[in-house]
């Protein structure tokens, strides 16, 4: 059991959490689900990352919470993306994006 | 915003940590559920899918472990619990709690205390402004270092540097000199003379009054007015403002009360202070019958100055050094050989800064007090090993309990902090009672003090530095040496320390190299200051048991100045005849005398002497030391008389002045000749005086008791002008159980006179060993302290090893082994680090020793007796140290320690 999901980069969970939450608020582990299944089962997310993030996301202002009812009517501890936490997420993946595009070229370079 | 929102946030989970702590359990446990309906849905049973999901997750606890580390507020929530949980640990140990917070008491109590004192003798600047650039005068001549010059040697300084805002002269007043009177009853008091400037040179200002002024301070005009220190007037007047005005006799001369100094203002001398202040210029007032202000001859003022602003230290010496040497060409004579001369002229002055006043009683005690701060130095350091060898194997026996914890999700380096969370507690504790022990040891310390010469008072109550000192000191006694055991012992792996039996687990025997490592340290530092106290204990004994010349014994001593009560002339002799007559008629008084020095009274006079036959090259020291003395006085000293005669009656004012030398004195003058009849003198105030020799006596100490006895000539008193003079009285019994009666038998015909300073021979002595007792004693509370300490860390160790090598021990003795076998191995074992540890601290006792040679008497610093008592000692005590353990292993029952495994 590696304390980091497997192969995710340092710091990038926070982002992939708050992509997650710009679609629809949702509980901690539809959280970790859906990254998992968007990512075709690369990324896997214990809990012992995932609600460590949770509390420093919801620390800086990007998360609320609110408890909700899922669909088989059990309560559960939903999270919602802030105004800011889509701000955050925007200048995030713009960085990302960023690093990505120079860490290609520099790949490519023969 | 987003600071202030990490704030609040962190402070809502630690207010409402309950809340906090149960919606996040409510929050894993809807998560497990919901992981586990989606495991039902792919087919699993409800059980199954929960288990899997159980899988997934890991440990609920560390989880939740991970959350609260998320946010800041879990280092101030995690201290609390370490706070609370290492309380609870330390009070189920009460034994070790105990023995280690009276380690850190002692060690740290010690140190505290000797800082306190020097701080109070050494680092206190004075209460007064700018106290950076004070400066004071130090002279360097063949005679040494010295703080003293001439009065017009001062006025030369005062009147002709560029460097100096202002200079005061300084001088002490003590009885005799200062005879004080208070509404006609004798006030035993001490008194500085100053400069009118003393008190705007420092920027003191008065609690009550007004303080000296330059216009007081005239030239053969002095006021006659005092200043009285703020403990003085506290004390006689209890700080009534009627004191000011009123008038102390000093001298059978009147001053008038102008002012108070203020209490924050003690002295300019630390540890002596004065009880009155009084304008320089009237000093003809107590040096009767003639002034030594035009003197050059006579060096008795000490000078401070205050540096101009701008003005460095260095600047200041070099614009004084000129006028020095000014002086110094003024003061050669022409018929000197040029070597003479340049041996005068290579006189120097050196400025010293004096923010902490004069720096008698550093100089004076700066040995003994670093001497003493590098013994307790050593001291904490054998603390600091002691209390690292019981963490470390107080440690190793939590490892288990390290080992659940790490299971259970802490992290390594929350379990060092909460060892180190122990460490500050037990550190903190330590420190408190070592200031405790401090406290009460500084009253030890400044009686101590204050039994030496002089009567020091030095000020010992902690105050904020001694408090930071002892803080520091507690912090980095427990933490530093608490880091390593704390480190190591949370090293291992879990499983490893999970399935081993805390006894017989592999890292553990590491540990105990550690440990011998810190027991060997701590005998070789033991080793460093018994062998240091030994030297002093023995330096001490030897001063004690010299023969001075003279037998202390069963001697009385007390002062009389008839001329205060207005006596002059024959009257002066007529009383003091009385006086002896009486004494000689008691019944249990062998006999008695007169003289205006005593021995090892700390002061006397000396004077440079011409003798007939002898020519002397002019810088030839020629310095004899010269004491006035009755008749009877070396029967009464004992005093063994060698050639000639006595005093006797036959010697009177008009016959022939006639003085008995010592043996040094004749050897040096003399060598193998006959004295008697051979005249010596010198020039006194002009005056051509001269003496017949008639007796030669035995070598007797004069000033101290370190000294070789110095040449000295004995004169008769009753040839001469007397003053103020001391009786020694012989008795048969102790000498204590008479003074009421001399008191008594010479009330009748002392008339005005007063006896005072009733003190015998022999506390003189003993007061003028001061130092040296002080050292002995502390050397030796030091050395016992630090032998206390290495016998606790030697038996910590010692306990700690047979316990976890119990089952070995029972396995040997099942196959066979003897007790003594077994007894053979732990005390061998002991007794190679006790020989490791001696093998290490001789070498480091010796090399350290060489330090204080100068201050042993009578041995060298590698005296052998010392070294083998001290290696005797260690090892007596050593063996002590290891009785209880090793008798525990005999004890070990193979049957009992097998079935453990």
């Amino acid at each position: 059991m590696t304390d980091k999901p497997s192969g995710l980069v340092q710091g990038t969970l926070d982002m992939l959490i708050l992509k997650t939450l710009d679609l629809e608020p949702m509980h901690g582990y539809g959280i970790a689900l859906r990254i998992e299944q968007i990512s075709k089962g690369v990324f896997q997310v214990n809990p012992g990352s995932l609600f460590p993030a949770f509390r420093r996301l919801e620390r800086a202002g990007f998360l609320k919470t609110e408890w909700r009812d899922t669909e088989n009517n059990r309560r559960a501890k939903y999270y919602v993306l802030t105004e800011r936490g889509r701000k955050e997420l925007k200048s995030e993946t713009r960085e990302w994006g960023r690093q990505i595009t120079a860490i290609a070229r520099i790949l490519e370079t023969p | 915003m987003s600071l202030r929102q990490h704030i609040a946030s962190g402070l809502r989970s630690l207010l409402r940590k309950e809340q906090v702590e149960r919606e996040l359990d409510e929050e894993l446990r809807a998560y497990l559920e919901i992981a586990a309906e989606a495991k039902m849905k792919k087919g699993l049973s409800r059980d199954e899918a929960l288990r899997a999901a159980r899988v997934e997750m890991g440990s609920v606890d560390a989880v939740k472990e991970k959350v609260r580390h998320a946010g800041w507020e879990s280092i101030v929530e995690s201290f609390g619990q370490d706070l609370r949980y290492g309380l609870r640990r330390l009070r189920k140990s009460p034994g070790f709690t105990a023995v280690a917070v009276l380690i850190l008491a002692l060690g740290i109590g010690a140190n505290t205390a000797i800082f306190s004192l020097i701080n109070a003798m050494m680092l206190r600047a004075l209460p007064v402004e700018q106290p950076k650039q004070l400066v004071q005068i130090l002279f360097h001549g063949w005679g040494g270092t010295g703080s003293h010059t001439s009065y017009p040697d001062f006025e030369d300084f005062r009147d002709r540097n560029h460097a100096l805002s202002g200079v005061s002269a300084v001088f002490w007043l003590n009885p005799p000199l200062l005879d004080a009177r208070l509404e006609g009853q004798s006030e035993p008091i001490s008194g500085q003379l100053v400069s009118g400037n003393f008190f705007p040179l420092l920027g003191v200002h008065p609690a009550a009054g007004r303080l000296l002024t330059p216009e007081e301070d005239r030239a053969g005009a002095g006021a006659r007015v005092i200043v009285l220190s703020h403990a003085y007037w506290m004390r006689r007047f209890g700080g009534e403002a009627s004191a000011l005005g009123r008038s102390i006799i000093l001298r059978q001369t009147p001053f008038t009360i102008i002012g108070v100094a203020p209490p924050e203002f003690k002295s300019v001398t630390p540890g002596y202070p004065p009880d009155l202040y009084v304008p320089f210029t009237t000093e003809a007032v107590f040096h009767q019958p003639r002034t030594w202000l035009d003197q050059r001859r006579y060096h008795w003022v000490q000078i401070l100055g205050r540096l101009k602003p701008g003005v460095s230290l260095p600047q200041a010496q070099a614009d004084l050094s000129v006028i020095y040497q000014q002086m110094l060409e003024g003061g050669t004579k022409p018929d000197w050989s040029n070597k003479d001369r340049e041996e005068f002229l290579s006189q120097r002055i050196r400025l010293e800064p004096a923010a902490n006043g004069f720096s008698d009683l550093r100089r004076r005690f700066s040995r003994p007090v670093f001497v003493l701060a590098g013994m307790v130095g050593l001291i904490l350091l054998i603390t600091c090993a002691n209390i690292a060898t019981m963490l470390l194997s107080r440690a190793i026996t939590r490892q288990r309990e390290f080992a659940v914890r790490r299971a259970l999700g802490s992290g390594r380096a929350r379990l060092v902090r909460q060892l180190l969370t122990e460490n500050l507690m037990l550190g903190l504790a330590g420190g408190a009672a070592g200031l405790f022990l401090a406290s009460w040891l500084s009253s030890f310390l400044a009686l101590m003090v204050s039994l030496g010469q002089g009567h020091v008072q030095v000020d010992l109550r902690p105050d904020g530095w001694a408090l930071v000192f002892t803080l520091v000191v507690s912090l980095l006694t427990t933490m530093l040496f608490g880091l390593a055991p704390a480190w190591r012992s949370t090293r291992m792996g879990v499983a490893a320390a999970l399935k081993s039996t805390p006894g017989i687990l592999g890292p553990a025997l590491g540990h105990l190299r550690i440990g011998k490592v810190l027991v060997i340290a701590q005998v070789a530092l033991c080793i460093v200051l018994l062998f240091g106290a030994g030297l002093f204990l023995r330096t001490l004994y030897n001063l004690e048991a010299i023969n001075p010349g003279f037998n202390r014994q069963n001697v009385i001593l007390f002062s009389v100045d008839p001329t205060t009560g207005g006596l002059k002339g024959h009257q002066v002799a007529d009383l003091y005849h009385r006086m002896l007559e009486r004494l000689h008629s008691m019944p249990l008084v062998r006999s008695a005398s007169l003289s205006a020095v005593t021995p090892i009274w700390g002061g006397g006079m000396n004077t440079e002497v011409w003798v007939e036959g002898y020519t002397a090259r002019p810088t030839e020291d020629v310095v004899v030391h010269v004491n006035w003395v009755s008749p009877g006085y070396f029967t009464t000293l004992q005093t063994p008389h060698l050639l000639g005669r006595d005093f006797g009656p036959e010697d009177t004012g008009r016959s022939l002045k006639v003085g008995i030398i010592n043996q040094a004195m004749a050897r040096y003058f003399f060598g193998h000749q006959n004295p008697i009849g051979k005249k010596f003198g010198w020039t006194e105030d002009g005056e051509k005086r001269e003496f017949e020799i008639v007796g030669v006596v035995g070598d007797a100490k004069y000033m101290d008791m370190r000294e070789e006895p110095p040449r000295t000539v004995y004169l008769n008193c009753f040839q001469d002008e007397l003053g103020a003079m001391t009786f020694e009285v012989r008795t048969t019994i102790r000498p204590a159980s008479l003074v009421s009666e001399i008191h008594h038998s010479m009330e009748a015909i002392r008339g005005t006179a007063q006896l005072s300073n009733f003190t015998t021979l022999e506390a003189q002595v003993d007061e003028s060993l001061g130092h040296e007792r002080l050292i002995a004693v502390l050397s030796g509370m030091f050395g016992g302290l630090a032998l206390l300490l290495a016998m606790i860390g030697l038996y910590g160790l010692m306990a700690y090893a047979v316990a976890q090598r119990t089952n070995e021990i029972g396995i040997r003795m099942a196959l066979g082994a003897q007790g003594v076998d077994v007894l053979r191995r732990v005390m061998g074992e002991s007794s190679l680090l006790v020989l490791a540890g001696i093998a290490v601290g001789l070498p480091c006792a010796l090399l350290g020793t060489r330090l204080v040679t100068s201050m042993l008497y009578g041995l060298g610093s590698t005296d052998p007796i010392t070294i083998v008592g001290v290696i005797m000692l260690m090892a007596v005590v050593a063996l002590l140290a290891c009785c209880i353990p090793a008798r525990r292993a005999i004890k070990v029952d193979p049957l009992v320690a097998l079935r453990y495994e």
